[in-house]
Order: C-alpha cells, then sequence, then structure tokens
C-alpha cells in the first residue's frame, strides 16, 4: 500500500497525491460523459444491447436519459427507436461520446 | 437527494402489501412462474407463499415446443433475487396462449 | 430509502412519466407496455394495465404488475 503511494508521488514530479491532476493532464471519467450532455453518445452494455441517442443527463449511479434513441440488439439490428428512456446502469459496460453506433 | 413521495404518490411496493392474503402471480428466473397465497415479503421480495403451484416451462431435446410441468408446495419460501415481477393472481387475463 | 434519481435529470424524467404510457424492457428480453403508476430508488416499477411482451408477441395482460427493479434495463416514454 505504502509502495504505491510512493510511486504515485514519484510520477508526480514530487507532488502530493492530490495534485496529480494539475501536473498530469487528465480527464476524469465521469467529466468525460458530462461533457457529452447534449451530443451523441453511444452506450454498450454488458450483453451487447447497444443504444445511440442524445444524452439529456445521467445522475450518480450513471443511470443515463436519452432522447431520440436507436435500440441495438446483440447482432447489432436495429430494435426499435425510442423519443426518451431512462437506461439504467446496472448493465452498462461502456460510453463512446460521439459514438455513431454500430453503423460504422 | 430527492423526495421519493415527489416523484410517486405511493412506492411499488404498496402495491404487495395490498396483495397480502391474496392469490399472487410471481414471474421468476429461469423461466418459472408461481402462483399462491401471499402470507409475507420484504423489501428484497423475498416473499412466502402458501398453497404454491410452480410451473417451469423447458426445450425438451430435439423438440421446439414448449413444454410445462407443475410442482405443488404447501409452504414456500422465495427468495428476492430470483422474483422477475408479481401481481395480483386474479386480476391477469392471458390474450395469447 | 437511497434513491437512484440523484440527479435532476433523471428525475425530472421520471416525475415527468409518471402516470403516462411508457415501456419497460428487462435485460431477459420482456417487454411491458403500460401506464407507470410509481417507481422508487431500486427502479421497482407499478405498471398500470401492462401488456407483456416478447419481441412482437403478447404473452399477457396485467391490471397490475409489480416489476423487480433490477431486472429493469430501461423505461421509455411512450
Amino acid at each position: 500500500m505504502s509502495e504505491d503511494h510512493s510511486v504515485i508521488t514519484d510520477v508526480a514530479t514530487g507532488t502530493s497525491e492530490l495534485d496529480i491532476g494539475a501536473s498530469i493532464p487528465s480527464v476524469l471519467p465521469l467529466e468525460l460523459i458530462d461533457k457529452s450532455i447534449g451530443s451523441k453518445i453511444w452506450a454498450i452494455m454488458s450483453d451487447f444491447h447497444e443504444f445511440v441517442g442524445t444524452l439529456v443527463g445521467f445522475d450518480d449511479f450513471v443511470n443515463i436519459i436519452l432522447s431520440d434513441v436507436t435500440e441495438y440488439d446483440v447482432a447489432r439490428k436495429v430494435v426499435c427507436k425510442r423519443s426518451k428512456l431512462l437506461l439504467s446502469s446496472r448493465n452498462l459496460a461502456m460510453l463512446v461520446p460521439e459514438g455513431k453506433g454500430p453503423e460504422i | 437527494m430527492v423526495d421519493e413521495k415527489s416523484v410517486s404518490a405511493s412506492e411499488p411496493l404498496d402495491l404487495i402489501r395490498l396483495c397480502l392474503d391474496e392469490q399472487i402471480f410471481v414471474k421468476l428466473r429461469g423461466n418459472r412462474e408461481m402462483t399462491g397465497k401471499l402470507h409475507a415479503y420484504d423489501s428484497h421480495c423475498n416473499i412466502v407463499l402458501g398453497d404454491a403451484t410452480e410451473t417451469i416451462y423447458y426445450l425438451e431435446s430435439g423438440s421446439e415446443d414448449v413444454k410445462s410441468r407443475k410442482e405443488k408446495s404447501e409452504l414456500v419460501f422465495v427468495r428476492g433475487d430470483s422474483v422477475m415481477s408479481i401481481a395480483d393472481a386474479s386480476n391477469i387475463g392471458k390474450t395469447n396462449a | 430509502m437511497s434513491a437512484v434519481p440523484t440527479s435532476a435529470s433523471t428525475s425530472n424524467f421520471l416525475s415527468d412519466i409518471t402516470n403516462s404510457s411508457v415501456i419497460v424492457k428487462l435485460n431477459n428480453g420482456f417487454e411491458y407496455h403500460g401506464v407507470l403508476s410509481s417507481i422508487d430508488g431500486f427502479m421497482n416499477i407499478v405498471l398500470e394495465n401492462s401488456i407483456e411482451m416478447v419481441g412482437s408477441k403478447e404473452i399477457r395482460k396485467y391490471n397490475e404488475l409489480f416489476v423487480r427493479g433490477n431486472n429493469v434495463m430501461y423505461i421509455a416514454s411512450q
């Protein structure tokens, strides 16, 4: 545990653990999602269902609200379109900002 | 934190409370359904059913038809994590086989 | 109760669609088309006058139905 800590501070060139963000350019994962609000996003579930839609918002559990959604099944065929939905985070695997979905 | 009461007038579990001592229909994981008299439940959807009939749907190898068999029990505890949905058994209308 | 809708957008959506027609899809492919009468922080849901569907096939109709939240994949407004 203490070894891990020292590695981290070395990388951060002597700054404390809390300052890592300032010295190493990085984006917090949820910051990326927050920036995607209002634009297209591609959601991939752990069972390979996929959704493409406009990200309206999300909550602490990263349950997400999508509008103008296209749902794809595991074979990447369009299942249906929905105007607005709340997608449970329970089986959410990935979120791809600007994602065009499986129709690439 | 959101006040849940502003989202919904009553909680979903209230529906189960209204089913106490009534015949209920429970869909379970693994292609199983159960009907019986609801004796008790909790917030995990653990339930105790009396005079329960479990219907198990299965495919026999080499056949496309879904078959089913029934198992009866006088008193049964169903663990909540296998529960998918619960409804009042008297309020179910079959539209298609 | 610990609430799922902790941000404005999710709780607004839920209050917007309560008492209106929704489609609830479960992880196992079952779909329920009905009127959302209540929902809690676990995404436990009560639907009124719902139709149970698999693909485009109707299975059953329920006057009132409780769906356990852990099975819910999404709730869509109709």
